[in-house]
């Protein structure tokens, strides 16, 4: 099967003492210009199109939350450039503001191994520029990695992936939808309560309560489960960017793995035209019954009055997949691990919450419900909820989880810590990264298919082609006209 | 085609589910985890109105 691209974005929560979210814009864009490793500063906006849907129409803008525009009342913020920070880092990734929130975009993968790793290697980034900017402004500064404030607020983990056009819309959003749905059971973050801060009972995802719409190109608000933005960063009548916007920040790093490899085996039964078929009556209640089934059992209602399991659902792309498709390891592992999953979650939930990041969550909120004599009306449990995602090792509960082997292990900190130095994969990382790392001195704008030097006072745009292998030898070009020669001889 | 519909079933009345329910969940068997004094002891150190604190912008 052909390889897929991919990458994450995770947007932060941002916590600074004493500030409110009406100055998290202003927090946000400090914290990452406080980063204090190596990285190039001009990003190249030429092009983004955030409002072009892939059916084929661009809209007139995109909607925004009217609660969090009060936020904004009064104040101009310019130019969207002037209100991000970028730091474009030596392995390809980039660092910046999305408005409020500090984000983290890995470089781009093949592999979902090293993507887990690069996802984790992120919050190594956000800690770094948050220490920083804590020593220089004299205030506690915290960072979670999750996807809800229990207030109203909700932010995204992006996952994209680079799929040919030929695909098209409604194959994609008939193959893809199903998984898009299902997928929680394994890799949902967890949640106490809706939302808007009701009690709900403990839902599998942290997304859920967001999801208004079946598609759509909206990110802000009334979000969908299948995102419709047309932003390729490649070429467009070759590539889309699947622009995955319903998943949970994860952090276990196997789920991280595993949530990509889910979409992974969705998008190749898509490419070849054998999704398994299945007819969702109502995609977004689907969606949300899953998250707040308290028994468990994940039904979901097809059309002509019928119904299935999640559990079903994931185990027709399991087996279509091993019958059609050539997988390789990686995907066998997702298969095996996930069935083995889906069976441990009845049998053996100590082996499930493991690997599950909302199982994880749920039994130590259980364990402290039982412990402390408490009700699931205390109002802590929601603070526990918080500070599972905290990703400061010394304070947050999932990192006490790893510690007591309670959950799977992290990557080891050296890898974390090498995968800030570069990329180990062939991909178009790889050549960024080395741009960042050796030529920084003659880039004058770098983006994701772009790099745009400087050299003898004319302007070079260089295209990175996105399927494109770029080998070892690109490193030891000597001087920035050979890279840049090189780069022109890869197709 | 892969026939998702040979996984299906005719569309019974759903069991009354209590959405909302205070009492967590019923299944399945959660084992309190061993050794936990790391977690308790940072559990303590927790806020327990962080959460309340906790106002975010909308993001993506």
């Amino acid at each position: 099967m052909r390889r897929i691209l991919a990458g994450i974005e995770t947007e932060y929560g941002l916590l600074v003492e004493g500030h409110g979210a009406e100055v998290q814009v202003d927090d946000s864009m400090a914290l990452v210009r406080d980063y204090p490793g190596e990285c190039f500063l001009h990003w190249d906006y030429g092009f983004e199109s955030p409002r072009a849907d892939l059916r084929g129409f661009r809209l007139d803008r995109l909607a925004q939350d009217p609660e969090d525009a009060k936020y904004d009342a009064g104040r101009s913020y310019g130019e969207a450039r002037d209100l991000h920070s970028n730091r474009i880092l030596p392995n390809g990734a980039r660092f910046y503001n999305d408005h409020g929130h500090p984000e983290y975009a890995t470089p781009e993968c093949w592999s979902i191994f090293e993507l887990a790793n690069h996802d984790c290697a992120g919050q190594l980034v956000v800690r770094r520029a948050a220490h920083t900017m804590q020593e220089r402004i004299g205030r506690l500064v915290k960072i979670y990695k999750n996807n809800t404030d229990f207030h109203g607020a909700s932010y995204g983990t992006h996952e994209g992936y680079l799929v040919p056009r030929s695909v098209g819309f409604e194959r994609l959003f008939q193959g893809l939808l199903p998984m898009m749905a299902v997928r929680q059971v394994l890799v949902g973050s967890g949640s106490l309560g809706a939302a808007d801060g009701r009690s709900k009972g403990f839902q599998l995802s942290q997304r859920a309560d967001f999801i208004s719409e079946a598609a759509n190109a909206e990110t802000l608000y009334r979000r969908p489960i299948f995102n419709t933005r047309d932003e390729p960063h490649a070429e467009s009548g070759e590539w889309i960017r699947l622009h995955v916007i319903c998943g949970d920040a994860n952090m276990i790093s196997n789920a991280t793995a595993r949530k990509v490899g889910l979409m992974k085996l969705a998008i190749a039964l898509c490419e070849i035209n054998q999704s398994p078929v299945w007819r969702l009556k109502d995609p977004v209640r689907a969606f949300q019954a899953i998250s707040q089934d308290q028994a468990y059992e994940f039904r979901v209602e097809l059309e002509g009055r019928s119904w299935t399991t999640a559990g079903e659902i994931l185990e027709s792309y399991f087996s279509a997949a091993e019958l059609l498709l050539d997988l390789d390891q990686e995907l066998r592992w997702v298969i095996d691990s996930s069935r083995q999953l889906l069976t441990d979650l009845r049998s053996n939930f100590d082996r499930f919450r493991r690997e599950v990041d909302w199982a994880a969550k749920r039994t130590m909120l259980d364990e402290f419900v039982e412990s402390e004599g408490t009700t699931w009306k205390d109002p802590s449990l929601r603070s526990f909820d918080l500070e599972y995602h905290n990703v400061d090792p010394d304070e947050g509960l999932h990192a006490a989880l790893v510690q007591m082997e309670e959950v799977a292990p992290e990557p080891e900190v050296a890898d974390l810590l090498a995968c800030l130095e570069g990329v180990n994969e062939s991909t178009r990382a790889f050549a960024r990264g080395l741009a960042i790392s050796k030529f920084k001195d003659y880039l004058t704008s770098v983006c994701w298919r772009t790099l745009t030097f400087s050299e003898n006072g004319k302007s070079i745009e260089v295209d990175l082609p996105p399927d494109a292998d770029y080998p070892p030898q690109l490193a030891e070009a000597s001087d920035v006209g050979t890279f840049i020669n090189m780069l022109r001889g890869i197709r | 085609m892969t026939d998702g519909d040979r996984l299906t079933r005719p569309l019974t009345r759903e069991p009354d589910k209590k959405l909302g329910d205070e009492s967590g969940p019923n299944v399945p068997n959660i084992r309190k985890p061993e050794g936990g004094n790391e977690l308790l002891r940072r559990m303590k150190k927790v806020d327990p109105d962080q959460a309340k604190k906790y106002r975010q912008r909308s993001g993506q």
